[in-house]
C-alpha cells in the first residue's frame, strides 16, 4: 500500500467497499434474527459466518485494521457455534446484534479516525471482553480437544493430526484480483499432509471458448492436519469474495462421505458420485449397474433402484446414498429456480418512465391523425401500437415495484430491542411483505411505520403483568401486515394492547384547545386527535415516543404520498392502524374539469362533491374572497378563472367542485366537468416552480396538457392567505 | 511444423492469452494433417501457476485428444499439487518420471 497508485485505487475503491460492507451488515442482522428462531438451522449459521467473514477479508484489504480486529473477535464466536461448541441463546445474540451494530459503526466511520470517541472505544473494548468471556471461558466439557484446537490455534501438539475435507469452488475474477489457487494448495500442503488432492476442470470452457484470465478451477482435498478450521479457511482468505468453500471437520466415515457428495461440483449421476468420493469402487459400481441392466426386461415399476442395489449389494451406507441422492435432486431443482437480479439506478428507470409518457402523447396524436386518414389498416395499426404502449408502460412501472417485505423486516430489530428496553414481551408477525409497493413510496413510508410500530410498542402494549390482570396472555401480539386493495395497498398496524383512552385524549384535546371544551366529537374523530399537532397522553414522556412531535409529522408524511390515514380502537382489546397509499406516485386517478380552454386535473380522492350554480350566487367578502352558503356553512371558493387568468366568456352557470383538504373543505370553480381520468403525472418544469396551487402536468390523450391541481397548497389561496396574490391576478384580467 | 508444442518457460497468468492462441494456431495446424494424440511438452516450463494450469484443463475439455511427453520438474510438482496428476499417466511420462526420481 506504499505507492500512489495503490493509493488512488484504494480511495476509489472505498465507496464501493461501504456500500458492500454495509449490505453484508444488513445480512448479518437478519440472519442473527431469523437464527434466533431456528437455532438449528445449520445454513443460516454458515452464511452468517461467512457474512462476518467478507466483512474482515475486504476491511483487511484496506486496511482497516479496527474493523479487522473487533470482527474477528465476532468471527472467533461464530466459529464456535459453527463447531457446536457454543449454541445461540437470547443473551449470545444480543451481545452479537450489539457487535454488528458496532461493526457499522466502525465501517460508517472508516474515513474519519475522530469520530472513534473513547465512549466507542470503551464500548468495544467492553463488547471483546463479553465474546472473549465466551469463546475462551466456557468450552464445555464434552469437547475438550475441539475447544484446545481452535484455542492454541497453530500449535500442533496438544491435538493429533485429523484429516479434513477441503472443497473450494473459485470465483471467476480471482486470477484478476492476483490469486491463484495453485498456491492455496501448496500453503494447504504446509499445514499437514495432502491425503488426496482433486482439482476439478468441469467448469473450464474448451480451449477455445477459454478467457484464460478467467478462473474456473475448484478442488476438493483431504488435508491431513493438526490445525484448526481457522487456520485452514485462512489460507483462503483473499479469495473469500467470490470462493465457494466448504470445510468439513473430521467426522465418521459415513457422514464425511456425506458432505463430500455436497461439496462437489455439478456431476449428477449418482454412481459416479459415490465413486468420486470413494463409497464405492469403479468395478463394484460397474457391477451392479450391470444387475440392474439386466432386470431390465420386467416392467418399468419393478425396476430396481440404484441406489437400493448400491445399499443391499455394494454395502454402501444408506446415510450417504441419501446425500448422494439430495444433491441429484438439489442440482435438478436449482436450474429453473435460480433468480437474479440487475442493479439499476433509480433515475434511468425514471427517465424510461418519462420518455413512456412521451410515446403515450405521440401515440394519441399518431391515432387522431390516422383517423383523420380514414384509412383503415393504418388506424389498425396505429391501435395496436397504442395497445403495446400501453402493456410497456404498465410493464415498466411495475419495474419500480418491490415488496414491501424488505421494509417490514427491518423493524424486527426495533420491536425486538424496544420491547426489550421496555420490559414488555412481544411477538411480532409480518404478513404479506410480498406485495409490492413503488420503490420511491418504500423509502418514505418506512419512517412513518417505524413510528406507528414504536407508538403501539410503547403506548398500546401493556406490561406483562397488567396483561395477566387484564386475563390476556402475557407476550403481546403485533401484527404488521400489507395487502393490495384496488388500486391502492393497505398497510396495517395491529396491536392487542389496551387501545385509545378516548376519555383522556378528549380531556387532553379540550385542555390543549384542539376541541372546543365540552364538545364531544364522534369516536373516530376522537381516535384522530392523537395525530394532531401538539398531541401527547403519555403521562410520562419516554425516549422512545410521547414527546407529542411524532404522530402529527406521520399523518403528514402519508399524506404527502397521497395515502391516508385510519385508526380503529377497542378500548381494552387492542388498536389497529390502517395505512392507505397508492401503489405508484407516477399515476393518480384524477377528476378532469375544464375552464375556458384549458384543464385542470383534481386528485379524486379529494373530491367530495360537485354542486351545480349560478356564477351569481357566489359571494365576495369584504377582503375580495370568494366563497358560497352550503347547507347553513360558508364555504370558501376558488375562482381558477380569476387566479389564473383563463379567457373564457362568462358562462352562465358553473359548477363547483367541493374537495377535501388537511386544512378542511373548500370549492373550487369549474365551467365543465369532463369526468374521470387516469393521469401520468410529469413535473413541472424548472419556470413554473414558483406556480401556486399546481403540482404537476398531465398530458391528454389529445393531446393536451392539463395542469393537476395540488389541493393542499390551493387551499391556502381559498383561505385567503393568498389573498393579495389572487387579487393580483383579477387586476391582470382586467387590464 | 514442429510435432509436438513446447510450452513456453513461464506458463501463468502473464503471458495465459499469447499461450493460448498460439496453442491454438498451432492445433489449427496439426488436425490437418494427424488425427492422433496432440503432442505437448512441458520440458521448459520453469513457472508454472494456477491459470496456466487451467489451460491445459481447457484443452483437455475439447474434442482433441493430448497427452504429455516432457515436463520439467517444476511442471510435474504443480501438477501433483494442483491434483491433475492423471496427465503425467502415459507410459513416456512414467519413464521420464522414473527418470527424475532415480
Amino acid at each position: 500500500m506504499s505507492n500512489d497508485a495503490d493509493m488512488d485505487f484504494i480511495a476509489q475503491a472505498m465507496p464501493a467497499f461501504i456500500s458492500e460492507a454495509a449490505e453484508q451488515i444488513e445480512a448479518i442482522e437478519t440472519l442473527l434474527l431469523e437464527l434466533e428462531e431456528q437455532p438449528d438451522n445449520r445454513e443460516l449459521l454458515d452464511s452468517l459466518f461467512r457474512c462476518a467473514h467478507t466483512v474482515k477479508g475486504s476491511a483487511g484489504i484496506f486496511g482497516l485494521n479496527r474493523v479487522v480486529e473487533f470482527t474477528h473477535h465476532v468471527e472467533t464466536l461464530l466459529d464456535k457455534m459453527r463447531d457446536g461448541v457454543i449454541s445461540l441463546n437470547p443473551d449470545i445474540s444480543t451481545l452479537l446484534l450489539q457487535c454488528n451494530d458496532q461493526i457499522k459503526f466502525l465501517v460508517d466511520t472508516a474515513a474519519d479516525p475522530d469520530a472513534d470517541t473513547a465512549d466507542e472505544k470503551d464500548t468495544r473494548a467492553d463488547l471483546v471482553v463479553r465474546l472473549r468471556a465466551l469463546t475462551e471461558g466456557t468450552a464445555p466439557p464434552q469437547a475438550p480437544v475441539q475447544a484446545a484446537a481452535v484455542a492454541s490455534s497453530g500449535a500442533a501438539a496438544d491435538a493429533g493430526p485429523r484429516v479434513w475435507s477441503i472443497a473450494a469452488r473459485f470465483g471467476p475474477d480471482t486470477f484478476r484480483n492476483g490469486m491463484d489457487p495453485l498456491s492455496i494448495v501448496r500453503y494447504l500442503a504446509t499445514l499437514g499432509t495432502v491425503r488426496s488432492v482433486v482439482c476439478g476442470s468441469d467448469a473450464v470452457p474448451a480451449l477455445g471458448n477459454l478467457d484464460p484470465e478467467s478462473c474456473f478451477l475448484s478442488f476438493a482435498m483431504e488435508l491431513e492436519t493438526a490445525s484448526s478450521r481457522e487456520d485452514i479457511e485462512g489460507a483462503f482468505s483473499f479469495v473469500m469474495d467470490d470462493c465457494e468453500l466448504d470445510v468439513v471437520a473430521p467426522e465418521t466415515a459415513d457422514q464425511k462421505m456425506a458432505r463430500a457428495i455436497e461439496a462437489l461440483p455439478a456431476t449428477p449421476r449418482l454412481g459416479e458420485m459415490l465413486v468420486q468420493v470413494g463409497a464405492v469402487t469403479q468395478d463394484k459400481l460397474e457391477q451392479v449397474l450391470s444387475t440392474q441392466q439386466q432386470t431390465r426386461g420386467m416392467p418399468q415399476v419393478d425396476k430396481p433402484k440404484l441406489g437400493d442395489l448400491l445399499e443391499s449389494q455394494a454395502g454402501v451406507a444408506p446415510e450417504v446414498v441419501a446425500a448422494a441422492l439430495g444433491k441429484q435432486q438439489k442440482l435438478r431443482e436449482a436450474a429453473p429456480t435460480e433468480e437474479r437480479y440487475i442493479r439499476v439506478q433509480a433515475d434511468r428507470l425514471d427517465a424510461v418512465i418519462n420518455l413512456l409518457g412521451e410515446l403515450v402523447i405521440a401515440g394519441a396524436g399518431a391515432t387522431l391523425l390516422a383517423r383523420e386518414s380514414r384509412q383503415v389498416a393504418l388506424i389498425e395499426a396505429n391501435l395496436h401500437m397504442n395497445s403495446l404502449i400501453e402493456e410497456i408502460r404498465n410493464g415498466t412501472l411495475g419495474l419500480r415495484m418491490v415488496p414491501v417485505g424488505e421494509t417490514f423486516s427491518r423493524f424486527r430489530r426495533v420491536v425486538r430491542d424496544t420491547a426489550a428496553s421496555l420490559g414488555k414481551e412481544v411477538n411480532f408477525e409480518i404478513n404479506g411483505g410480498d406485495a409490492e409497493l413503488d420503490k420511491s413510496m418504500v423509502e418514505k413510508i418506512a419512517d412513518p411505520l417505524m413510528h406507528l410500530v414504536r407508538n403501539s410498542l410503547d403506548h398500546g402494549l401493556e406490561p406483562p403483568q397488567e396483561r395477566l390482570a387484564a386475563g390476556k396472555p402475557a407476550a403481546g401480539t403485533l401484527v404488521l401486515s400489507a395487502k393490495h386493495e384496488t388500486g391502492a395497498i393497505l398497510i396495517r398496524i395491529e396491536d392487542d394492547g389496551r387501545g385509545i383512552n378516548r376519555e383522556r385524549v378528549l380531556q387532553r384535546a379540550w385542555n390543549r384547545g384542539l376541541v372546543e371544551q365540552g364538545v364531544v366529537p364522534s369516536d373516530d374523530d376522537i381516535n384522530m386527535l392523537i395525530f394532531e399537532p401538539g398531541f401527547s397522553t403519555a403521562e410520562q414522556v419516554t425516549n422512545l415516543s410521547g414527546r407529542g412531535v411524532g404522530m402529527d409529522v406521520v399523518r403528514r408524511n402519508i399524506e404527502a404520498l397521497r395515502g391516508s390515514l385510519r385508526l380503529n380502537s377497542t378500548p381494552g382489546q387492542g388498536l389497529q392502524v390502517d395505512i392507505r397509499l397508492p401503489l405508484t406516485l407516477a399515476i393518480i386517478d384524477g377528476f378532469l374539469v375544464g375552464v375556458g380552454k384549458s384543464k385542470f386535473v383534481l386528485p379524486l380522492e379529494s373530491v367530495v362533491e360537485v354542486i351545480e350554480s349560478g356564477g351569481d350566487s357566489i359571494k365576495v367578502d369584504a377582503r375580495g374572497r370568494h366563497c358560497l352558503e352550503l347547507r347553513g356553512a360558508v364555504l370558501p371558493v376558488v375562482r381558477l378563472r380569476t387566479l389564473y387568468a383563463v379567457e373564457s366568456s362568462l358562462p352562465s352557470r358553473v359548477s363547483v367542485v367541493v374537495v377535501q383538504s388537511a386544512r378542511g373543505k373548500y370549492g373550487i370553480e369549474v365551467e365543465v366537468l369532463l369526468g374521470q381520468n387516469q393521469t401520468v403525472i410529469k413535473p413541472l418544469g424548472r419556470l413554473f416552480k414558483t406556480l401556486r396551487g399546481i403540482s404537476g402536468s398531465s398530458i391528454l390523450g389529445s393531446g393536451e396538457v392539463a395542469l393537476i391541481l395540488d389541493v393542499g397548497s390551493l387551499a391556502d389561496l381559498a383561505t385567503g392567505v393568498a389573498a393579495a396574490a389572487a387579487a393580483g391576478a383579477v387586476q391582470t384580467t382586467a387590464a | 511444423m514442429s510435432e509436438r508444442f513446447e510450452l513456453p518457460a513461464e506458463l501463468t497468468i502473464y503471458n495465459a492469452l499469447e499461450t493460448r492462441d498460439a496453442l491454438l494456431a498451432w492445433i489449427k495446424e496439426q488436425t490437418v494433417h494427424t488425427r492422433d494424440y496432440l503432442q505437448v511438452s512441458a520440458r521448459d516450463v520453469a513457472e508454472v501457476d494456477g491459470a496456466g494450469l487451467q489451460l491445459l484443463a481447457a484443452l483437455s475439455n475439447t474434442e482433441q485428444a493430448w497427452q504429455l511427453v516432457d515436463a520439467s520438474a517444476a511442471f510435474i510438482d504443480a501438477c501433483r499439487t494442483m491434483g491433475f496428476a492423471e496427465w503425467l499417466e502415459n507410459r513416456h511420462m512414467q519413464a521420464i518420471l522414473q527418470g527424475a526420481s532415480a
